[in-house]
């Protein structure tokens, strides 16, 4: 076995200072969440271990401050968020990376710059328009949702389905094949990698937005998971016991995504950024 | 291989681009539009669209109706040749009511009827402020002394003046300190977050390129900051930081680099790098991940031939290693510079743009506007400057980067 030379010993301090930085807040969340408000607020804040460890957050937040709602409206939202742009993207991102037509290069550039642009630009005319529709606090949130993953999704489809070789697809043409059948036959079983793992990313970016879901679900009861948590604050104390206590609660749906597809996910950042 | 494309292709492309117009490009056409108007939504008179001057029929006949009620309750108090006049008065109004109760909506009127309007609103103000106004009634109260005025100057707000104000909005955006303090905050917090995340990230990923054990675990933990929403980090951040109970905020204090616990969320210095460090640490393993892939499409060959070559590590870095990743450095510095100029969720939950302001970035300050004050037009016209600065950002960026950024790769 090769010794270790200085350099790889300040990589190793530099791995374990990384890892102890992201993983201590958390550590850091879910320690206060079972503080009693005395032990936050008193002689015990900075202590690692409550005297009095205590549920009581947990419940006051599941029963109380209806974070288990918003769980509910965000999973339902990303989900529809997920399955419509999921076809979506991959329908359009077949024939960009397919077919030759008149201003394909345009489109691609359009789908690059929205994806970039400040998205504060669209919420002044979306609320108004949602107004006018009495779509305001409804499941029609996951419209406009689109026009943030939409981008990011074709973009990772993309990638994936110009790997899949062409002359399967001659072949399936020449059997018969209409494009719908070529595409759902074809090219979705080989390039499923890929589609999952933008499907992935779509459900994380939906789960997490922030600015639509403020502005169009300001309702309680239609508030996201993110808008809910931060909404937390604007009551006249600050109980930090119960906000870490919702922050640790919603941070296992995350978590539990990111065990079981760590795979796609890192599949999907990569494809989005590499530029052969 | 390229085929060309057939209608019966373009039907796959078709809810893309439904999406891209319905809720890209019309709200960025409307945002356009809000911003050359005097656009608020809590004023009936500037509640819309006005090239010209209109006339708001509902407002008139409300109006006109507590004119003569106001007139009701005080002709009691009056002597009997005023009652005559004011009988008289009312007369007319109601007779004007009745000419234009068929306009029930803010609309366009033709220039006569505009003009009879203003006329009718002239006349019966001169003809009742001037029995209000009588020395006769010195010593009288009338119920509606105050009101009076009052109601005919609404009456006077009928008639909707234009509120388009073309290119005011930026004028007065160019002129506006806080716009380009806002500017300024918004800048150094994308350089100084993007910088240190680039370099964090790029030794990160250079890290996980080796075949070390476990790595996949490192990469594991690395992707959960960057999962969980903005929003409940920046809490987690926020309780950190606290002035009284945060920890982190305590151990900076005592490590000597804060005078107080509470200076990390109350100075707006200590509230910057306090949103800087929050964005770091959610971010450096997505920035590590994404130069991962590029430092992944490097031929090894290449490091076995400079290894041979006697190459060291530090010159086959920088010799090898840093030019073959440009292309995927740049794009990944594109896509965060970017992402960290529209920042919204972290320093509105973090600071609310706090304290004095010196933490509000461009997003924030167009949402005040628009959300909280119901300025759409001049909120519209900040959003509009941010849209530039992200096009000038873009536009440096594919300079430097070449075109190519989204050439096609088929073609």
């Amino acid at each position: 076995m090769k010794k270790k030379t200085a350099f790889d010993w300040a990589c190793l301090v530099f791995i374990i200072l990384f890892l102890f930085i992201t993983v201590f807040p958390f550590l850091w969340i879910v320690i206060t969440s079972f503080k009693t408000d005395a032990d936050i607020h008193g002689a015990a804040t900075y202590a690692l271990l409550s005297a009095h460890p205590t549920i009581e957050n947990y419940i006051a937040v599941i029963f109380d401050k209806g974070v288990l709602n918003a769980i509910k409206n965000s999973l339902i939202i990303a989900a529809l968020t997920t399955v419509y742009v999921t076809i979506t993207a991959s329908m359009s991102a077949y024939i960009i990376a397919r077919f030759r037509f008149k201003g394909r290069t345009l489109l691609v550039v359009i789908i690059l710059g929205v994806s970039m642009f400040p998205q504060m630009i669209l919420i002044g005319p979306i609320f108004n328009m949602f107004y006018q529709l009495g779509w305001l606090n409804s499941y029609m949130i996951t419209l406009p949702y689109g026009c943030i993953t939409l981008p990011s999704a074709v973009w990772i489809m993309m990638t994936h389905f110009r790997q899949v070789p062409a002359s399967l697809e001659e072949a399936a043409k020449m059997d018969g094949c209409s494009p719908w059948k070529t595409l759902w036959k074809i090219i979705f079983p080989i390039a499923a990698p890929g589609i999952f793992a933008s499907a992935i990313l779509t459900f994380i970016s939906a789960w997490n937005e922030y600015l639509l879901s403020l502005t169009l679900n300001s309702d309680v009861s239609w508030m996201s998971v993110p808008v809910r948590i931060a909404s937390l604050q604007n009551e006249y104390t600050i109980y930090w016991g119960q906000i870490t206590a919702a922050a640790a609660l919603v941070t296992i749906p995350t978590l539990i995504i990111v065990l079981l597809f760590q795979k796609q996910i890192v599949s999907g950042i990569a494809s989005g950024g590499v530029k052969e | 291989m390229v085929k060309r494309m057939t209608l019966k292709q373009f039907v796959f492309i078709i809810p893309l681009l439904v999406f891209i117009g319905v809720f890209s490009f019309y709200p960025i056409i409307t945002s356009f539009m809000y911003s050359l108007f005097d656009y608020r939504n809590n004023d009936q008179s500037y509640n819309g669209f006005f090239i010209s001057e209109q006339f708001n029929g509902s407002l008139f006949q409300e109006d006109c109706k507590y004119v003569n009620y106001f007139l009701d309750a005080d002709k009691m108090l009056m002597d009997e040749a005023d009652q005559a006049e004011i009988s008289a008065v009312q007369e007319d109004v109601t007779a004007m009511m009745e000419k234009y109760a068929d306009i029930t909506d803010t609309e366009k009127i033709s220039d006569s009827q505009m003009t009879e309007i203003k006329e009718f609103n002239r006349d019966i103000r001169e003809r009742i402020m001037a029995v209000y106004d009588s020395d006769k009634y010195a010593g009288v109260e009338f119920y509606n002394a105050e009101n009076m005025p009052a109601i005919l100057d609404n009456l006077d707000s009928t008639i909707v003046t234009s509120n388009f104000v073309g290119l005011t909005n930026y004028i007065n955006l160019a002129k506006d300190g806080r716009f380009w303090a806002d500017v300024g905050h918004t800048l150094l917090f994308t350089v100084v977050s993007v910088f240190f995340e680039f370099i964090l990230g790029l030794c990160l990923a250079l890290i996980m390129n080796q075949s070390i054990r476990g790595i996949g675990a490192i990469r594991t933990m690395g992707l959960i900051p960057w999962a969980i929403p903005t929003a409940v980090s920046a809490m987690m951040w926020k309780y950190m930081y606290d002035g009284d109970f945060g920890v982190v905020a305590h151990i900076f204090n005592k490590l000597g680099l804060i005078d107080t616990q509470a200076s990390m969320l109350m100075t707006p210095d200590g509230a910057m790098a306090s949103a800087i460090i929050a964005d770091i640490w959610k971010t450096t393993p997505y920035m590590a991940l994404l130069l991962l892939a590029g430092l992944q499409v490097i031929d090894s060959g290449l490091y076995e031939a400079a290894s041979i070559d006697g190459s060291g590590k530090v010159g086959t870095f920088f010799r090898i290693t840093l030019p073959l990743m440009k292309p995927s450095i740049m794009v990944a510095l594109l896509f965060r510079t970017l992402d960290s100029f529209r920042v919204f969720d972290l320093l509105t939950i973090l600071t609310g743009g706090g304290p004095g302001n010196g933490t509000e970035t461009l997003s924030i300050y167009s949402n005040k506007l628009i959300f909280s004050q119901s300025n759409y037009g001049y909120g519209s016209a900040v959003v509009i400057g941010m849209f530039v600065c992200v096009a000038i950002i873009a536009f440096i960026y594919m300079k430097v980067l070449g075109a190519d950024v989204i050439s096609d790769k088929t073609a």
